[in-house]
């Protein structure tokens, strides 16, 4: 009896034991390693020493990369952004129109994940390219100027970006609108839930305008024109899409999936150091291009560490501030 | 240094690009470099080095016999290799027919502080990298030499390597004694250009000028030996005596080129396909990259600038602890027999370090033997220079620099 009461309570611990170790191997090990190398000093050749004196790299990297930082940030978010619009649509059409084809469609969501990273955001090269298949046409007919570009330039890298971790917002999203009982919809309707039309212009207005604003600010283009191109696009959207019954059921129930999948999104984006590396410039290095570049071009590990520490734990801080706003009871109830 | 990794194409074979390469100018082609650049060789660093590799070359006595296996790190299509069947090098199927030591070679080199990356923590730990023969540019072979984790060839095992290296490649400051690093390949670093986008050019000065034909189309190197030393040939500087001040007129030079929006960016290998897909039409460019993307793009030129152009060798070494040292000492002397020397030659683009390798190259291939690509004609050297090999510091404070130009 006692034996069993005794491996009754060990259950649950045998159970983490192998998630636990993992952690321990893989992370926590790791991250200790890297926090105690952050504050090595010396060179490859001549070895490295550890002192707490050395706790300067973090303010002299923050100071020196700050500009890389900030651009994490706003290319992450503007990446995220870019994904919620085309995702959402997306998710939405699947799960509320795929029919048979719910399988296939998200099948195709994902279809691109079985080529190499790299290989396609080279690929995005090729279609992006000066004279390529998308802007060649278009400068022979007359529409953009012979020097236009998008390679190189930061539009590109979100372009990038928002390609490559699309299906991680697209199926957190699907996942939530599959789980809405169509019902609810159904009774609402019965009570009178119809188009929204001059709510749904007012929001979709001030919504796509502000989008549209601040992504037109991260690129550094025209923020007025582009703030009025996209209030005026998010008129017509909220016109004729949004319903009572979409802003009143549909999309609260959505949010958990949202709130995933701008996580599943913005995080990886902001250390993404790829597509500022093959679709950008010099003027478009990511805090991920730095660290990579301080680790092994220049051998300068104390600063590569000091670096991926603070991106670290600003994005812990940052998830932790969206979390108690959005609420973490969500994030693990979306599955 | 360099990428090697131009895809081959189908239907034409590397010694056709050759045959049919105008190649513009290449007044000057050098191997005549290895000894020229450098006042700044550091006997006591050399010394340590060699010191260091005294207990595995004192052991030679033993009878020795070739491994089983080798194991043998390089760049891609860095050696001749079958039209038909891109697993297949016939060079390396003679070494296994002479010897019964099966090469397992591996195309895995595209950086030389990356690969470095992954070699580091075993070199470091006084483990086997698992490598038993390597290639590395110039500066990271010294590097490796410097910190003493490279094994010291028993040169009594290499009979050829002692008596048909070139003479230009003999006592380079990070190697005086030439026993711990054998030339593979040399290479060199110039214009390449659009002829049809651009005209043509022989200015290193067309990379400063704004002109609509190619400004924000225009790439340099993300390494920095090759950038910064062009542009300081540009300015009639020599990059063999580099000083921390010609740095950094190099770097506000450049800077200039980026602010003025005529430069787009730097690149590794991937200007190669930029130059074909249009969206580049003039760079600072590796000789064997650009003629092999002739065959996809006619018009493009590799051209060897007036104000000259940098040249940079590729080394085997064989890293300190290898499992299979003797095997890898009689491969590098079998590939300095120079009927080896000539098959590789045949294949691969770049200038081989082999006394012969032409005379033996002529009887087969009389026309291939001409190519200036290959063996630059002795009278014509002169315009290419050798990066300084820096020091320790010099290396992290122009790494560091570089970086910040390159907006890392």
């Amino acid at each position: 009896m006692h034996a069993r009461q005794w491996l009754n309570r060990l259950t649950p611990f045998l159970l983490l034991a192998p998630g636990i170790l993992w952690l321990l191997v893989f992370y926590a090990y790791p991250s200790v390693q890297m926090f105690i190398s952050s504050f090595w000093a010396g060179t490859l050749e001549t070895g490295f020493t550890v002192s707490l004196d050395n706790w300067t790299t973090y303010p002299q990297a923050l100071e020196r990369y700050g500009p890389q930082f900030g651009r994490s940030v706003v290319y992450g978010a503007a990446a995220t952004t870019v994904c919620f619009l085309i995702a959402y649509p997306l998710a939405y059409t699947i799960a509320f129109r795929g029919g048979r084809y719910k399988s296939l469609l998200l099948f195709l969501v994902i279809a691109p994940f079985f080529t190499s990273f790299l290989l396609r955001t080279q690929s995005w090269k090729i279609i992006l390219g000066d004279d390529g298949i998308l802007f060649g046409p278009l400068k022979d007919l007359g529409l953009l100027g012979p020097d236009f570009r998008v390679l190189a330039t930061p539009v590109a890298v979100v372009a990038g970006i928002a390609y490559n971790f699309l299906p991680f917002m697209t199926l957190p999203i699907y996942v939530s609108l599959e789980k809405i009982d169509g019902r609810l919809v159904e009774a609402a309707k019965d009570l009178f839930a119809g188009p929204w039309r001059p709510g749904g212009s007012i929001a979709g207005g001030v919504v796509g305008g502000l989008t549209a604003g601040g992504l037109a600010a991260a690129f550094e283009y025209d923020i007025v024109a582009f703030a009025i191109l996209g209030a005026v696009g998010g008129v017509l959207i909220g016109a004729f899409f949004l319903s009572e019954s979409f802003i009143q059921i549909v999309f609260p129930l959505s949010l958990p999936g949202v709130f995933a999948g701008s996580l599943l999104t913005f995080i990886p984006a902001m250390g993404d150091f790829v597509n500022a590396e093959l679709l950008g410039n010099t003027q478009t290095r990511m805090i991920g291009n730095v660290i990579q570049s301080r680790f092994l071009d220049n051998n300068d590990y104390p600063t590569a560490a000091a670096l991926s520490f603070m991106l670290m734990a600003g994005i812990l801080v940052a998830v932790a501030v969206y979390a108690r706003l959005l609420g973490t009871k969500e994030l693990t109830s979306s599955g | 240094m360099t990428d090697h990794d131009t895809l081959p194409t189908s239907e034409l074979t590397r010694r056709r690009f050759l045959q049919g390469t105008a190649l513009t100018g290449v007044a000057a082609f050098v191997a005549a470099c290895g000894t020229s650049g450098t006042g700044t060789s550091s006997p006591a660093e050399s010394a340590a080095a060699t010191t260091s590799e005294e207990p595995t070359a004192s052991e030679g006595g033993a009878e020795q016999s070739p491994s089983a296996e080798l194991n043998f790190a390089n760049w891609p299509l860095y050696i001749d290799t079958d039209d038909e069947d891109e697993t297949k090098h016939k060079t390396l199927e003679d070494f296994t027919a002479k010897y019964g030591t099966v090469v397992n070679y591996s195309e895995v080199i595209n950086d030389n502080d990356e690969f470095f990356g992954t070699i580091r923590p075993a070199l470091d730990g006084g483990q086997d990298t698992g490598w038993d023969l390597i290639v590395l540019t110039d500066w990271m072979a010294g590097r490796l030499i410097r910190l003493g984790w490279t094994e010291g060839f028993d040169l009594a095992n290499m009979p050829n390597k002692v008596a048909n290296m070139q003479d230009v490649y003999k006592g380079v400051d990070f190697d005086p004694t030439d026993d711990h690093h054998a030339p593979w390949q040399s290479g060199m670093t110039g214009l390449g250009y659009d002829s049809a986008a651009t005209g043509d050019l022989t200015s290193l000065e067309a990379l400063w000028t704004d002109d609509p034909r190619w400004k924000g189309k225009v790439t340099l190197l993300t390494e920095m030996r090759d950038t910064i030393g062009l542009t300081m040939l540009r300015g009639g500087k020599d990059p063999s005596q580099i000083t921390e001040a010609d740095f950094d007129d190099a770097v506000a030079d450049i800077q200039e080129a980026l602010d003025a929006g005529i430069v787009r960016s730097f690149t590794g290998n991937e200007y190669a396909e930029d130059l074909v897909a249009g969206n580049v039409v003039l760079a600072m460019a590796w000789s064997g990259d650009v003629i092999a993307k002739q065959a996809e793009k006619e018009t493009l030129v590799w051209q060897l600038p007036d104000e000259g152009g940098m040249l940079w060798t590729d080394n085997m070494l064989i890293p300190r602890g290898a499992a299979n040292k003797y095997s890898a000492e009689l491969f590098i002397d079998f590939v300095y027999d120079p009927e080896i020397a000539a098959q590789i030659a045949a294949w691969v683009n770049y200038v081989t370090p082999v006394k012969g390798a032409k005379e033996a190259l002529a009887a087969s291939d009389p026309e291939l033997a001409e190519s200036p690509l290959i063996f630059p004609p002795a009278d014509v050297l002169a315009n290419v220079s050798i990066f300084k090999t820096l020091t320790e510091e010099e290396e992290g404070v122009f790494n560091d620099r570089f970086s910040a130009l390159t907006g890392n």
